[in-house]
């Protein structure tokens, strides 16, 4: 049955933060057939989604609560919470956060300022299309190809940005990606290769939709561009930008590919984020119930910005959707 | 433009100002462009010539670079000896396989979410996008150990499922947008004409159809990238490209020529596909968020 606004103790619906409603009342959803109908389209998704992600929740709980063995007949130990407790003494455990959270943020720091500049020189100029079209090509990439890419581009005898970098004077090591200083940023270099042309795209879009309005009237009381970036263009981007760092902090964790291809995490765990820990854990030393705590708790991070994203999603408020159309 | 239409004076402050700019533009361009290019060149050139680099500090010798014979030797292996023609038919079946399941099961989902109202619908659709946003590796220890003793580790219809995962989540989201934006009067009108519920979705289904054949290549970009479920899930019996480059790596030497070539392979094809659905692209990439 259906919820009206009143019962929600909502009384103007555009206040309501919650799903988008659609201005008339569907009458011809609201009745029991269309219910039904509606239900049976819903099903086989839900039940296929249940099946592979929901299931192997309850697994992925049951095994950090046990010692798994993977040898056929044996069956699992009970280990109650040892694999959780275990993991505030793994050292490693708590370098693999500070390790996600230091390279998401070199990450994120640079995608975002490179991008967001190169989208305000961009917009409106006769580049734009040219740009765009090339902006497309690293994203297509796959993250282990663009690892291999740029671990060829590190090589130490006959890599072109060693060489480069070399010639300039910058490196003074033998290597990039064995040197522990560099290599954290010969990864985020690939991630900033790879995605910065995204932020560059969401930002264009973004500044599409800056009221021209507000440009004009700033300009007619003498404001500049750089003062017109500052005090118009960017609280309009504002929202754009948020999208922006979560989605893309949301990948670092979500993909490891580049960084297992480049560095495995080394040299020395300097590059060991907590996923390239976890993949290791479980598929290298098949600590399958140690490797389920771990997982357990980049989960929670997850969850936690799923809670910030859909909050941003439903704001019927937000800039993004509504103005212009699409 | 009214920016345009402002009467800008000539400065040297200006001028500065503009060159910059664009050897900013330049620099962009290039450091975007010039690891594809290298790729690209360096798939072509056999052993000795992939070596060849100029001095430290020697600028001039970059014209290295073009200095080679073209050779499509390291093609010619991948596909003779290293089997790729298998993989890239694993990959495509995969990718695809999970892109059609989930845009069809997920268009249906989406439009009864668009359509229905009913208590628990956020949390319901909050599950749903948490789904697409878990880590890889967090899905797939539990995964493996269910694939495992499924019997659906190295095959395809295992990996499949193993993509399935983050592309039905994805589809459910984004097309659930797509539909919002179609509003109900066409299919009030179609059920007044008589038609019924199913003849009434097919009359929006035009109207959503770009944006449906946009996203199906979206998740067959999504799978045919996808390097981590199939190298645990995919071992063995569904080898795709992105294994098979990085199983180009050997101890002994890392066969640069060839994994170049690999990663051209790879990547060429959804280069295309990328082009193809510039429109949705961003759209898709940010979950619907941001609208071109």
């Amino acid at each position: 049955m259906t919820i009206t606004e009143s019962e929600r103790g909502i009384q103007d619906p555009s206040e309501y933060r919650g799903v988008r409603r659609i201005d008339h009342a569907p009458q011809i959803f609201n009745n029991q057939p269309a219910r039904y109908y509606l239900m049976w389209l819903l099903l086989p998704a839900i039940i296929l989604l249940a099946g592979i992600s929901l299931y192997p929740f309850v697994w992925l709980i049951y095994m950090s609560l046990h010692e798994v063995q993977l040898a056929p007949g044996k069956s699992d130990l009970w280990a109650g919470f040892d694999n959780f407790s275990r993991l505030f003494s793994d050292k490693n455990f708590a370098r693999g956060w500070l390790t996600l959270f230091k390279y998401s943020a070199l990450c994120l720091s640079v995608e975002i300022s490179l991008g967001v500049l190169v989208a305000v020189i961009l917009n409106n100029s006769r580049l734009e299309k040219l740009f765009i079209t090339i902006f497309l090509m690293p994203m297509m990439m796959a993250p282990v190809v663009a690892g291999f890419l740029y671990m060829f581009l590190y090589n130490g005898t006959f890599g072109w940005y060693f060489w480069l970098l070399r010639s300039l004077g910058v490196l003074d090591g033998g290597s990039i990606l064995g040197n522990k200083f560099w290599a954290m940023f010969g990864v985020v270099a690939t991630d900033v290769w790879q995605w910065t042309p995204l932020i560059a795209l969401i930002t264009l879009a973004g500044l599409k939709r800056v009221p021209q309005e507000q440009v004009e009237a700033n300009m007619v009381d003498g404001a500049g561009p750089v003062r017109n970036f500052f005090s118009v263009a960017l609280p309009n981007l504002y929202p754009f930008l948020l999208i922006a760092i979560l989605l893309r902090f949301m990948d670092n964790f979500r993909f490891i590919d580049t960084i297992l291809i480049m560095t495995g995490g080394g040299p020395a765990n300097a590059t060991k984020i907590l996923p390239t820990y976890l993949f290791d854990v479980s598929f290298k030393f098949f600590e399958l119930g140690r490797g389920a705590a771990i997982a357990f708790t980049l989960l929670l991070l997850t969850i936690l910005l799923g809670l910030v994203l859909t909050k941003i999603f439903e704001d019927p408020t937000r800039k993004i959707k509504s103005n212009g159309g699409g | 433009m009214a920016s345009r239409e402002i009467v800008r004076y000539k400065s040297p402050a200006r001028t500065m100002f503009s060159a910059l700019v664009i050897l900013f533009l330049i620099v962009f361009f290039v450091w975007t462009v010039l690891p594809l290019a290298i790729m690209l060149i360096s798939s072509f050139k056999d052993l000795l010539d992939a070596f060849k680099l100029p001095a430290e500090g020697d600028w001039g010798g970059i014209g290295v670079m073009f200095d080679f014979e073209p050779t499509g030797a390291h093609y010619v292996e991948l596909f003779t000896e290293k089997n790729f023609g298998e993989y890239m038919r694993n990959s495509l079946i995969a990718s695809l396989g999970s892109a059609v399941v989930s845009v069809f099961l997920g268009s249906m989902a989406a439009y009864a979410l668009s359509r229905a109202e009913f208590r628990g619908k956020r949390d319901l659709l909050f599950w749903i996008i948490s789904t697409r946003m878990a880590p890889v590796v967090a899905v797939m220890v539990p995964l493996y150990v269910i694939f495992r003793s499924s019997g659906l580790v190295g095959t395809l219809p295992g990996l499949i499922l193993a993509y399935t995962t983050f592309n039905l989540p994805f589809a459910i989201w984004i097309l659930k947008g797509f539909f919002d934006n179609v509003p109900y009067a066409i299919e009030e009108a179609a059920l007044c004409d008589g038609a019924n519920r199913w003849q009434a979705l097919r009359m929006i289904m035009p109207l959503v159809a770009p944006g449906v054949g946009a996203f199906i290549v979206l998740c067959v970009l999504f799978g045919w990238n996808d390097f981590l479920f199939a190298s645990i899930i995919g071992s063995g019996g569904a080898k795709t490209l992105p294994v098979a480059t990085a199983e180009l790596v050997q101890p002994v030497k890392i066969q640069w020529g060839s994994i170049m070539a690999a990663g051209v392979i790879t990547t060429v094809p959804m280069m295309f596909l990328g082009l193809l659905i510039r429109r949705y692209l961003v759209t898709g990439l940010t979950m619907g968020a941001v609208r071109e």
